[in-house]
């Protein structure tokens, strides 16, 4: 490629041309101003040749052709270093007018479109201006010979007087600019003498004189005529104007070279390139062959090397300026410098090379820097115009940037000039890369530059191959900060919407946020609010982000919502975050519930229990058709009841660590009034802009009338997640769709949440409908008529209770509805612990009406036992409830045993009015209980020795809570064959009549069994209504009446208790239950009294062996023993208690033996009972002492003696059956030689079960047989007197 | 002296999946962003250079102004990047290598699904100490 063809190269040839100084009158000037033009400005279009096809011998002897040829017009007034301030404004002015073209509201560019188009489409144009701008500003440099005049332009008008004259004091005045007079160039230049005519002025006849005066004053080639303004007959139109770059300066009305026809421009055109061709360029060959001969004499060649060399190094101590050393025009440094960049002008690009190297030496020895760097430059330069050694002209050039750079601020614009050339050759190479770094390089003090110059480095990024994305948003980024810190906020603006292409979706929270704060923060200063708002809303949920930031984020946010005055309407509000997997629908269609808390318990735990109590469904399956027909609305909806609130659960969470303040969160709805097909009113909402009209309609239509919402207003902490419940009531039939939910944030944005836009499981209280239909159906409720709905809590509830505690309370229900309701039945899940009273303990007084009665209400009881068997409870059919009169009921709590009770009722009721849309309503009541241990009762029995179907009963009771006290009141026995009596008198066991907290306390009771047939229909009898005995047990003094605990609702809780504790599934009929009825002992409380009672249920009597034998007989015996032996008679009375045959078989034998010596005696005959002994003188002694002492003496006296002193009569062994839960009696006699006291116990009973089932069945419970040794009997046998 | 220090780690999806700010410096107010900026910027070259060589250890690859990214690249083309200002080259390789380590140990844990962020305060502790003991 052509070097010269490329944008640094045409650059190169436009600036680095040859200058020409402009002296002009101001009478010249005059007459080109009715052109509004300057004299220079009329020139300069004609200064550029492409043809001019002139031959050119510079050192070399080889001419050759130049065709493009440039030269640069200058007035000698603007020949000097340009002011930098000057500059800097215009060019800022520039830089915002190149802003306000931007339009700010088109979408920002797609990073793909970027990367299809090329670079002068994505770039903006003004960029090459504003480095030619910044190029120029560096001008006139005297340490450059290329901006040095090479010729001046005298030009005199005709009309001023003694032109001659006016041409010698044009040069001669101090006016000329500072680089001609401080010597750093030669003032002897070309000099070529125009006069200048207007044709409008009168004829050039004069003007002609004067030329020829001219001529021979200067010389007849330097001299020259130009006529203008020739135009007479107006101003002259034309097509392609060639001072139309400069016609922005004027106003558009005045026409720019209107006095200019034709033949004045191809007079100028002549006139410029007979002035470049025949002038100009000879003139430089010139002088390019005169300062080359120059340098070879004085420079070329070993000596002169040398020479220089050790010149050079005398005068290395010189002063270290910046500048370094000064150089006039005739000094070898200064001319080796002209002759390069006359070389260079003229395009001998090796002869200009060579001085430059040559040059370079020296300058940097002589540390003149500028001087230096300049001339790295233009090597760099020359290198890259002759298209080789790429790695050398890059070398130069940084060695050129980076010494501008040392010598300090004062050539920061020589650097910059440097580095945009440096670019332009990087970019020529496509290396894109390096030219970004070099932009990057660049960055000044100046924000404004180091702004654009970002902006340029970022495109550079973008085109360099692969494009790095990355970076073109970085430094898209920094430079819109720069602009921003010269408040070029457009231009700010325009760089980040840009790089908002590159950040869109990636992951770094810090980099995302603060672009989109940023654009919205600028939008908001310009004003443009939406837009603002639009990229505040994205940074809006920074959870990532640290608080202080967060609540900037939200400040600025709010503050450019409130300067709009307006609430906005976002549909995807981030603040706060909807969960919508949280959303929970209750609603209630034939199912009611009492509190909220019934309406979270699974619907599968209500159908168990309304199981029973519902009728079947009412549309019975004909055949499928009908079904498909009939049943298909009500099924794909769900129902819900006019005038009932739809209640929606759902959660907002704050994902900042501030609090947000959210208020009138409501549910967006749509209720199609009176519309039965319920498919074609439901809008199926397709996107969110359909919701968005949805929503405006919604707003503005006056037609809320048909449903009622419900606001709520939340402040949402730091980091907290809210559950909100809104509620929608529809108040007329039609269909009723739930379609979002919307808030207002700091009651200035209004967010909206769609449901259907997302994904989102319905957890409805509806289980078995759950993904058969879509959500919208999920959501959409057939309303139908209002129905009387049944509102039901019963009054004053306890939290927490003590186990045993029994509590009447009250359920109320009541009716809202003008319809009456019937037919009402109820169930309870846990009867142990709620039982329905009866409508006749409401007004009764408690616990009063529990005290026993003279007379015992047979039908009460049968009532409840009847209602009981299948676990509902109907209410009397006659029960209506209609508006204004409550129903009350009385129900009896009794918190059985310790822990957390969920109790759950369910009430059902039908509608009297038969017409209404449901034919029945269920209504759902749950209470949580929380039961503590109060009172731990604990039974022991055993049977009593002596006696038969007696017992000793040792109750245990600890009081487990830690505060209370509670007062014994009274022991039961349940069931009639039972009788329960003290063992000793009350205030001997329990004295101080309350048992404190963790005290314990055992006394023992008799209990007797008064049982006397003992026929299998008595086992029937066990479960009939319950009648037993009961002890008292509180203060002896007081008469307070005791409880009854066979009658209502004791004796149904008993009921639930004893099927609760039953274990095996036939009841034991030995075994006994103790109900143990006791009070709280308040301090000084007089609130009504409270009452526990404690039931122990199957506490068996029975003891290891089924049998039980008594014997009966006289203790005591007097007899005359001197006259005959004495014969006493006793009866064993033995009991069966098994439900089995039991065969007994009673021995007698006189000796004690031990147990192997027994089951030996067992075969042994009555016969061998030889050896009677006898007993006599030590009784009549012992007589006198205390029973204990004769006790133990006779059992001593027993083991010592082998031989008892009296004998068995009768028979020794018998057998007998004793069919079950029956008893025999059979015969004892023994025979006593003396008198004292006998210990009748050496006898054993065997048993043996024969069961009917088999001995395995009755393996597992209990022994099938046994051998049971005999209790002490002790017979005292006396002398009688 | 104070230094700046931010170590960063990006999956091979550009996610970054930990951060922290290891520097002794007091923290400016939007040094966090410009740190991701130049971070991210950074992973054009780490783009580049990966590929060109079989080291993991790149070494400083990018800077801006006095700040320098050094970037160490898994085999699993995640990229350990650290942004610092001192010139210790030693230090942070060793730094890298232990780190992977302790990114190794992570990427065991089956519980941890490959490319998703970082929560383990034990990693957070170790990498800190890390810092402290080689930048």
């Amino acid at each position: 490629m052509d070097p010269a063809n490329t944008p640094l190269g045409k650059m190169l040839l436009d600036e680095i041309t040859p200058v020409v100084m402009v002296l002009s009158t101001p009478l010249v000037e005059e007459a080109s101003l009715k052109n509004h033009l300057s004299f220079v400005q009329m020139l300069s279009p004609f200064c550029s040749f492409n043809n001019i096809d002139v031959p050119v011998r510079t050192a070399s002897d080889q001419p050759y052709r130049l065709q493009k040829f440039k030269l640069r017009l200058f007035s000698a007034s603007d020949i000097r270093q340009p002011n930098l301030e000057v500059a800097k404004e215009r060019l800022k002015h520039f830089i915002s007018q190149a802003g306000d073209k931007d339009d700010m509201f088109s979408d920002p560019p797609q990073i793909s479109n970027l990367l299809a188009s090329s670079e002068s489409e994505i770039q903006p144009s003004w960029f090459q201006f504003f480095n030619k701008e910044l190029v120029r500003t560096v001008s006139f440099s005297e340490h450059e010979a290329f901006d040095h005049p090479v010729a001046c332009l005298l030009v005199v008008s005709s009309k001023d007087e003694q032109p001659i004259n006016r041409f010698i004091d044009l040069f001669n005045t101090d006016k000329l600019p500072s680089l001609l007079n401080d010597g750093a160039m030669d003032p002897k230049i070309l000099k070529h003498y125009l006069l200048v005519h207007d044709n409008q002025d009168g004829s050039p006849e004069k003007a002609a004189k004067i030329l020829t005066e001219m001529k021979s004053t200067f010389g007849s080639n330097e001299c020259q005529l130009l006529c203008i303004n020739s135009s007479h007959d107006g101003p002259v139109e034309r097509q392609d104007n060639p001072w139309a770059p400069y016609e922005s300066d004027v106003s558009p009305s005045q026409c720019v070279g209107c006095f200019l026809n034709i033949d004045d421009s191809n007079e100028i055109k002549d006139l410029m390139q007979d002035l470049s061709s025949k002038h100009v360029i000879p003139y430089m060959e010139q002088k390019i062959r005169f300062l080359n001969q120059q340098v070879s004499a004085t420079r070329k060649g070993f000596r002169n090397q040398i020479k220089n060399l050790w010149w050079r190094k005398g005068k290395e101590d010189a002063v270290d300026s910046p500048d370094g050393p000064m150089y006039t025009f005739s000094s070898i440094e200064s001319q080796i410098r002209v002759l390069g960049d006359y070389a260079f002008m003229l395009r001998d690009y090796e002869l200009a090379l060579s001085n430059y190297r040559l040059i370079s030496t020296d300058y940097k020895l002589d540390k003149a820097w500028k001087r230096y760097a300049g001339v790295q430059e233009m090597m760099g330069l020359t290198f890259f115009m002759l298209d080789q050694s790429r790695k050398e002209a890059e070398y130069c050039m940084e060695n050129a940037f980076n010494t501008y750079l040392k010598i300090g601020s004062l050539s920061q614009q020589n650097a910059t000039r440097c580095g945009l050339w440096w670019v332009e050759m990087l970019k020529t190479r496509d290396q894109y890369k390096e030219a970004a770094v070099v932009y990057f390089r660049l960055c000044s003090e100046e924000p404004l530059h180091s702004a654009v110059f970002l902006e340029q480095a970022s495109y550079c990024y973008l085109l360099s191959k692969p494009p790095m994305l990355r970076k073109f948003g970085f430094h898209l980024v920094l430079s819109g900060d720069r602009y921003k810190k010269c408040d070029q906020i457009k231009h700010a603006i325009r760089t980040y919407r840009t790089s908002v292409s590159v950040f869109e979706g990636i992951m770094w929270g810090h980099i995302k946020d603060n672009v989109h704060f940023r654009i919205g923060q600028w939008y908001g200063i310009l004003g443009m609010d939406d837009l603002a708002v639009k990229h505040m809303l994205e940074v809006l949920a920074c959870s990532h982000q640290p608080k202080t930031t967060q609540e900037l984020f939200l400040r600025d946010f709010l503050q450019i919502v409130q300067k709009t005055g307006k609430t906005f309407e976002v549909l995807k509000l981030q603040l706060p975050q909807v969960n919508i997997s949280s959303l929970k629908v209750v609603f209630e269609d034939h199912r009611t519930y009492a509190s909220p808390a019934a309406a979270t318990v699974r619907e599968s735990l209500w159908q168990s229990l309304e199981e029973d109590i519902i009728p079947p469904l009412s549309n019975i399956r004909t055949n499928w058709l009908d079904l498909q027909s009939n049943s298909k609305k009500y099924k794909e909806s769900n129902v819900c009841v006019a005038g009932e609130a739809v209640k929606v659960d759902i959660e907002f969470k704050n994902p900042l660590q501030i609090p947000i303040s959210i208020s009138g969160v409501s549910l967006i709805c749509e209720l199609s009034a009176g519309s039965d097909d319920a498919s074609s009113s439901t809008v199926e909402l397709q996107n969110d802009d359909d919701f968005k009209n949805l929503i405006t309609n919604r707003d503005m239509s006056s037609d809320n009338v048909s449903f009622t919402l419900s606001e709520v207003d939340v402040l949402l902490g730091g980091a907290e997640t809210t559950v909100v419940q809104l509620t929608v009531t529809p108040k007329v039939e039609g269909v009723l769709q739930i379609t979002g939910v919307r808030w207002k944030l700091s009651s200035s944005v209004v967010g909206f949440h769609n449901f259907e836009s997302n994904h989102m499981k319905k957890k409805n209280a509806k289980g078995r409908r759950k993904s058969k239909y879509s959500r919208s159906d999920n959501l959409k409720f057939i309303v139908i008529m209002s129905l009387p709905k049944l509102e039901g809590f019963i009054h004053s509830v306890p939290e927490k209770l003590y186990a045993g505690d029994l509590q009447r309370l009250v359920l109320e229900l009541r009716n809202q509805s003008e319809f009456a309701v019937k037919n009402l039945k109820m169930k309870v899940s846990h009867p142990r612990f709620l039982n329905i009273g009866n409508q006749k303990n409401l007004n009764s007084e408690f616990p009063a009406c529990l005290e026993r009665k003279t007379s015992s209400d047979p039908s009460c009881v049968g009532d409840s036992s009847s209602s009981l068997s299948q676990n509902v409870f109907l209410f009397p059919e006659d029960t209506l409830i209609q508006e204004g009169t409550p129903l009350l009921w009385p129900v009896w709590l009794w918190a059985a045993i310790p822990g957390d009770i969920n109790l759950y009722i369910t009430v059902y009721y039908e509608m009297a009015d038969i017409s209404s849309g449901m034919r029945f309503r269920t209504l759902r009541m749950h209470y949580n209980l929380q039961v503590v241990p109060s009172l731990d009762l604990s039974f022991q029995i055993s049977p009593s020795p002596s006696r038969l179907h007696e017992f000793l009963v040792r109750m245990d009771v600890v009081n487990k809570t830690s505060s209370e006290s509670f007062q014994v009141h009274q022991l039961s026995s349940v069931g009639h064959q039972w009788e329960i009596s003290l063992l000793q008198p009350v205030h001997t066991i329990f004295p101080s009549q309350s048992l404190m907290a963790g005290q314990s306390l055992s006394c023992f009771f008799m209990l007797k069994s008064s049982r006397k047939s003992l026929t299998s229909k008595d086992k029937i009898s066990t479960l009939s209504p319950v009648l037993g005995s009961d002890v008292g047990l509180g203060p002896e003094d007081s008469n307070q009446p005791l409880f009854d605990v066979s009658s209502s609702p004791l004796a149904d809780f008993h009921h639930y208790e004893r099927l609760h504790q039953e274990m095996s599934p036939q009841g034991d009929p030995n075994a006994v239950d103790f109900v143990l009825i006791s009070r709280l002992l308040t301090s000084g409380d007089s609130e009504t009294p409270h009452l526990f009672s404690h039931h122990a249920c199957h506490c068996s009597t029975s003891n290891a062996s089924p049998i039980s034998w008594q014997v009966d007989g006289p203790q005591t015996l007097y007899h005359d023993l001197s006259a005959s032996l004495c014969e006493i008679n006793f009866r064993m009375i033995i009991y069966n208690s098994s439900d089995a045959v039991a065969s007994v078989h009673v021995k007698t034998f006189d000796s004690v033996n031990t147990g192997g010596h027994l089951s030996e005696g067992t075969s042994s005959p009555s016969g061998n009972q030889s050896g009677w002994h006898w007993h006599d003188a030590s009784v009549e002694k012992d007589i006198k002492v205390t029973s204990d002492v004769i006790g133990a003496r006779v059992r001593k006296s027993l083991s010592l003696e082998s031989v008892t002193p009296f004998v068995w009569s009768g028979t020794s062994s018998t057998s007998i059956q004793i069919q079950p839960m029956s008893k025999t009696e059979i015969p004892l006699q023994i025979c006593v030689f003396s008198a004292g006291i006998y210990d009748l116990s050496n006898y054993v009973l065997q048993w043996n079960l024969l069961s009917s089932e088999g001995p395995e069945s009755l393996e597992g419970t209990r022994q099938s047989s046994g051998t049971c040794q005999g209790y002490p009997y002790y017979l005292s046998v006396l002398q009688s007197s | 002296m104070a230094t700046t220090a931010c170590f960063i780690i990006v999956s091979r999806n550009d996610i970054p999946i930990y951060e922290a700010e290891v520097g002794s410096a007091t923290k400016r107010e939007d040094a966090a962003q410009l740190h991701q900026f130049i971070l991210h910027a950074a992973l054009d070259i780490v783009q580049d250079l990966a590929w060109t060589t079989s080291a993991m250890f790149l070494k400083a690859i990018d800077r801006f102004n006095d700040l320098v990214v050094s970037v160490y690249v898994t085999a699993g083309h995640t990229r350990l990047m650290l942004l610092h200002d001192s010139r210790n080259d030693d230090g942070i390789k060793s730094f890298f290598q232990e780190v992977h380590e302790l990114y190794i140990k992570i990427l065991l844990n089956p519980l941890y699904l490959p490319g998703s962020r970082i929560t383990s305060s034990q990693f957070d502790t170790k990498v800190r100490a890390l810092a402290r003991k080689y930048l």
